[in-house]
């Protein structure tokens, strides 16, 4: 079977080639994030030539060269003095965390409601929810920014995390896969006089942890990394999130070019980590939203 | 009994949800209509809300220096309300509410509350309007815009900017929508032959799209500086450097590659896991028939991908045309804005929220009637 061979070896050179364009952009910015930090003379930055090219790099120099110059892990350290960066990790934890435990609670009830519950009207309901889907959020902006003002949320928690609290993509995730429980599991805990709060917290909840695990991921993800509700939200630099905070590096006389890498590697790290950790759950979000398409 | 405890159960189980999609969905839709025939403006809502102390600003506007002996008949001859709350206080009047100021504001009082020296505390507008108004108190208890009729909408249609971003937004999504699904395809098929390393490549892949878009413009602000990266690669060919992000005519192609790039990974692993799904007898059994690559991946591949495909192109489109944070980021010419950027700035920059609103209702009609057509498509296709 030679042309399965060949067909192996383009394939390699394809994934190769994507690899790497896939990974450049990420290598460079840690290169330029340990050069070190360019001084001002005259108004003007002296020092490193993080455009230099070829870039001198050796590595085998202690410490190593990068752009010609020793390679520093400073700029990692100056990130969180000249920004208050700490602050602004603390800010998107606190973000990401109670949005992702809100929709963790209300998604399942909901999911739980709409898959194993029986009410009037429940699949217009349903439809009705679906279809907001379809909104696109330049449309919502104004009037949500307005509420926010009219109720004083502009720069509060409060204002970051309760519109994005519940989000219809995860009940449709949770309602997909409590329908996939079995309907005598319910039945039998019914016959054993379970209510419906029991059955849905302790009979179908603890079936459906995949599910929790793979919303609770994808929304702490898409918090951590949103950027448009952080610069609705907030304008106040201590109520900033990390994404919000990258402006920050950029004044309209330079770029720290610098740091901006150090603080996006940085804010990067942990999702690169949640996914290695959790990356099973990644493929079958994957797979079971495809299905249904 | 039971039944009605199900349906409780049922309603309260939702009511969260309900409210958040109610309060921060259908009611902007709603309020975004309402607006977008009104001169909305942020600014003149706060008017009625910034705070002051009363006494000082009656001082001010009386030219008083001292509290004492004052009367207040020769205070009431001085004192004219709707002045006082335009000039003073800084909320803007229309010919009615000063009309009805003048024959419902209660300035005997306010005098009397003055001479007292019942005024020394804080307030805000409309608290004070609410105080001294002896009727139609709800006129002043906020900024209302008024309504300027279908003006917004001849001012949309006669903005060339806003069919150019229109049409930017619709460029972006089909130049960057098929060519992000046929690499990620390309890409799957490739990894779904026996390939060693199969997890770093999945990773490195996968990487760009769980990064944060605000890192990602600010990694290839850096790339495509005029000395940066890609255009050192691209002197090796022989093209002169380009300002990517400066030029108009290269700035949105610049953001659309970094736009595929982005997510072209992750539906990578979409069709990834499809392509596993498929039996590996039946990609055998074609070969056996001889067929060769191009004809295996149309005739074979494709269509048993297809629910991959139709999702991914959805979500495509959907991501592609409402594009924002990276256009935030590196756009600097309005000429390149897409609709979703276009509508940012009205409302938050320019402080023209009614003519924002307009903007975003006719691309709220525009993405409904856009998926209400690709549903049919997607429909008739299934047929086959």
């Amino acid at each position: 079977m030679r042309k399965w061979e060949i067909a192996r070896k383009i394939s390699y050179i394809v994934l190769i080639i994507y690899a790497i364009i896939s990974l450049t952009p990420f290598i460079w910015a840690l290169l330029v994030s340990i050069a070190p930090m360019n001084y001002m003379l005259d108004g003007k930055p002296t020092g490193v030539n993080i455009m230099q090219w070829p870039p001198e790099i050796n590595i085998f120099k202690i410490p190593p060269e990068v752009f010609g110059a020793p390679a520093t892990i400073s700029n990692y350290g100056q990130v969180f003095t000249v920004t208050p960066y700490a602050r602004w990790i603390l800010n998107t934890i606190i973000y990401a965390g109670f949005v992702t435990l809100g929709n963790l609670i209300l998604d399942a009830m909901a999911g739980y409601a709409f898959a194993k519950l029986r009410f009037p009207g429940r699949n217009y309901i349903f439809t009705l929810l679906l279809g907001t889907l379809m909104v696109p959020f330049p449309v919502t902006i104004i009037p949500v920014y307005n509420l926010l003002v009219n109720f004083n949320l502009v720069n509060t928690y409060a204002g970051l995390i309760f519109p994005k609290v519940a989000s219809v993509t995860g009940l449709f995730l949770m309602r997909q896969f409590y329908m996939s429980i079995p309907d005598e599991l319910d039945e039998a805990a019914k016959v054993d006089g379970a209510g419906i709060f029991r059955r849905f917290w302790q009979i179908d909840s603890p079936v459906a942890l995949p599910a929790f695990a793979t919303l609770a991921i994808y929304t702490f993800m898409g918090t951590w990394n949103d950027f448009f509700w952080p610069l609705i939200v907030t304008s106040n630099k201590d109520m900033f999130t990390l994404a919000m905070g990258l402006n920050y590096f950029r004044t309209s006389y330079y770029t720290f070019w610098q740091l901006m890498m150090a603080a996006s590697l940085l804010m990067t790290i942990p999702m690169i980590i949640i996914f290695l950790s959790f990356q099973r759950y990644f493929v079958e979000t994957s797979t079971s939203s495809a299905v249904k398409g | 009994m039971k039944k009605i405890r199900e349906w409780f159960a049922g309603y309260l189980f939702i009511l969260p949800i309900i409210i958040v999609v109610g309060v921060f969905v259908i009611y902007p839709i709603f309020a975004s209509i309402y607006y977008s025939f009104t001169n909305y403006n942020p600014l003149r809502q706060m008017e009625y809300k910034n705070t002051f102390n009363l006494q000082d600003q009656l001082e001010q506007y009386l030219l008083i220096f001292s509290m004492k002996d004052l009367n207040t008949k020769d205070l009431l001859s001085q004192f004219d309300p709707a002045d006082f709350i335009q000039t003073q206080l800084g909320i803007k009047l229309d010919k009615d509410q000063r009309a009805i100021i003048e024959k419902y504001f209660d300035s005997k009082r306010l005098m009397e509350d003055f001479v007292n020296l019942k005024t020394n505390k804080r307030m805000s507008g409309s608290q004070f309007m609410s105080e001294y108004m002896s009727k139609y108190k709800g006129m002043f208890s906020g900024y209302t815009p008024t309504w300027v009729g279908l003006k917004n909408f001849y001012q949309m249609m006669n903005d060339p900017l806003f069919w150019k971003t229109l049409w930017n937004s619709i460029f972006f999504s089909i130049i960057v929508t098929p060519i992000q699904t046929f690499i990620a395809l390309l890409l799957a098929v490739a990894a779904n032959q026996k390939i060693k390393g199969i997890k770093f490549f999945k990773l490195s892949f996968y990487i760009p799209s769980i990064t944060s878009s605000a890192a990602i413009s600010m990694l290839f602000m850096l790339l495509y500086a005029k000395p940066g990266i890609i255009n050192r690669f691209l002197g090796f060919i022989g093209i002169p450097p380009v300002d990517w992000l400066s030029n108009t005519s290269t700035a949105l192609p610049a953001v659309m590659a970094m736009n595929i790039w982005t997510t072209a990974g992750y539906f990578m692993i979409v069709f990834l896991a499809g392509l596993q799904n498929i039996p590996k007898d039946l990609i055998e059994a074609s070969e056996l028939d001889g067929a060769t690559g191009w004809t295996r991946f149309w005739k074979i591949i494709i269509p048993l991908v297809k629910p991959q495909i139709s999702y991914v192109v959805t979500l495509g489109l959907i991501g592609t045309l409402q594009v924002f944070d990276q256009i935030y980021f590196l756009i600097q010419n309005q000429q390149n804005y897409t609709t979703a950027m276009y509508i940012y700035v009205n409302a938050f920059n320019y402080n023209q929220m009614g003519y924002a609103s307009a903007i975003a209702v006719f691309f709220l009609a525009f993405i409904m009637a856009l998926t209400l057509i690709q549903r049919k498509v997607i429909k008739e296709e299934s047929y086959f």
